[in-house]
């Protein structure tokens, strides 16, 4: 069964050292001794290549990569992408990663790469969901520009988008409190924050926002509210199929709708209320213009 | 490899648009659009001032013109999906006392501050002409529109000088005030 895992990652590294080989002008017949690693997977000897192969590599010589080449980015995710699967049992830590790493036919020490508390697991996690959640929203928008789907009134809109987006983190539900908090770590500020709001801007877009003004932030930051606010509450939610935190999400998206209705109304009323005291004092003037005349 | 210095990029979720430099396209439309609004305040409270006056109906066909520029940029925004400037509702005030405090000092002082405001803007698109023409097949539209409104931003600042900007008592301290005022609006609206 592991014979089956080794395939893909020894073709990137038959792949790489042959490029490396041309390049360094080396004599030696690699294809005959890739071709031998294949035959026979020795589990120590060729995991000690993977860790140091990739490296020397990666700023490639003379910038030339051909498609099949591996960057150490790809590799990264990759593992940690693998490294997913194992959340639930170890939680966001390196124990995970070096399990996803074993997946792969690589050695435990590419857990090495990576902070030892999870952090760039974490973050791989919540970028692959917003990707994820981008593409279904995207599939929706195309349904409904090709006329095969009714256009959402905007508060189901939102709702189902942060479900969807919600509903993504369930199975990893447990350890998720603990991704949080490493999430608010302050090297991990700038990323998480940039992953949040590229993520609540891409719900607005989808969902039609065209404003150039100052709602743009109004509304990014009533979503964002919504979203964080909505996210806890899943975490302390035990009722069967998250019914509890799908009510709280629906409450707050029509405050959100009754705040901006309401707000619209005391705009529309205060600039109603300015006509009438600008009327007024044109016809004060205007009555006292006549009087002093007469 | 120690364990901190692993360079993962998290990709953005945002759609990729034929290869164009997003930072930079970003903070051009910005800054345009902080500008044409701005541009559009400050005419308004131009005209609250003069609008019955004999200059009203020029300040109108100016104010009219960077009307059709401000809704450009709206629709530009949108599809860029470029966020705006933080400091508009700001600029909304500044724009309308700065109209309104140029029109209290005559029509000549209004001329005046349109002649300052309108060189600005136009050295501003020049430079973002020349950082665009660099490629000029990627950002073909751009250039058209940006090359659109500097020319009529000229014409602005031409008609200005026309109504006897110049004239104007202490006309280069208010030109030089009026244009560093300017130049701090572009540079806070780059970024924020």
């Amino acid at each position: 069964v592991k014979c089956q895992h080794y395939p893909p990652a020894r073709a990137l590294q038959a792949s790489a050292a042959l490029r490396r080989a041309s390049d360094e002008h080396k004599k030696e017949p690699l294809t005959s001794s890739s071709q031998q690693h294949f035959d026979s997977p020795p589990a120590g000897h060729q995991p000690e290549q993977e860790p140091q192969g990739p490296h020397p590599s990666y700023t490639g010589q003379g910038g030339q990569e051909s498609e099949d080449y591996e960057s150490e980015e790809q590799l990264q995710h990759r593992i940690l992408t693998a490294a997913l699967e194992f959340v639930p049992e170890h939680g966001w830590t390196a124990e995970a990663i070096a399990e996803g790493a074993k997946t792969l036919g690589l050695s435990v020490a590419a857990a090495g790469m990576f902070h030892s508390d999870g952090s760039e697991l974490i973050l791989h996690f919540v970028s692959e969901c917003n990707t994820k959640l981008s593409k279904l929203l995207e599939k929706e928008q195309k349904l409904v520009q090709l006329g095969e789907a009714e256009k959402k009134p905007i508060d189901e809109f939102l709702r189902n988008a942060v479900e969807a987006r919600l509903r993504m983190l369930i199975p990893y539900i447990e350890k998720w409190p603990q991704a949080l908090s490493v999430l608010l770590l302050p090297r991990n500020i700038p990323s998480s924050l940039n992953l949040l709001t590229s993520m609540i801007d891409d719900i607005w877009h989808y969902a039609g926002d065209q404003s150039t003004d100052f709602n743009w932030y109004t509304r990014r930051a009533v979503l964002t509210g919504i979203y964080n606010t909505t996210e806890l509450v899943m975490m302390q939610d035990s009722s069967p199929g998250f019914e509890d935190t799908w009510r709280f999400l629906g409450n707050r998206v029509a405050d959100a709708m009754t705040m901006s209705n309401t707000a619209s109304q005391v705009q529309s009323t205060g600039e109603a209320v300015v006509q009438g005291l600008m009327g007024a004092a044109v016809t004060v003037s205007n009555a006292e213009t006549s009087r002093a005349v007469t | 490899v120690p364990g901190g210095r692993a360079a993962l990029r998290l990709c953005s979720t945002r759609m990729e648009q034929e290869g164009i430099n997003k930072p930079v396209i970003d903070r051009i439309i910005r800054v345009d659009h902080a500008g044409e609004y701005g541009a559009n305040r400050i005419y308004a409270g131009q005209m609250a001032v003069l609008g019955r006056s004999s200059v009203g109906p020029v300040i109108q066909q100016m104010w009219n013109q960077e009307k059709v520029h401000l809704k450009k940029f709206n629709e530009l925004m949108v599809a860029y999906r470029v966020r705006p400037t933080v400091l508009l509702p700001f600029w909304n005030v500044a724009g309308f006392v700065l109209g309104a405090g140029s029109a209290l000092l005559g029509k000549k002082g209004a001329m005046a501050c349109t002649v300052a405001v309108e060189e600005s803007i136009s050295e501003h698109y020049n430079n973002q002409i020349r950082t665009l023409i660099e490629d000029p097949k990627k950002y073909k539209e751009l250039l058209q529109v940006i090359k659109q409104f500097r020319d009529e931003e000229q014409e602005h600042h031409d008609i200005g000088l026309e109504h006897d900007a110049e004239a104007t008592p202490a006309y280069s301290v208010l030109k030089t005030a009026i244009q560093l005022g300017c130049k701090a609006a572009i540079f806070l609206s780059e970024r924020i």
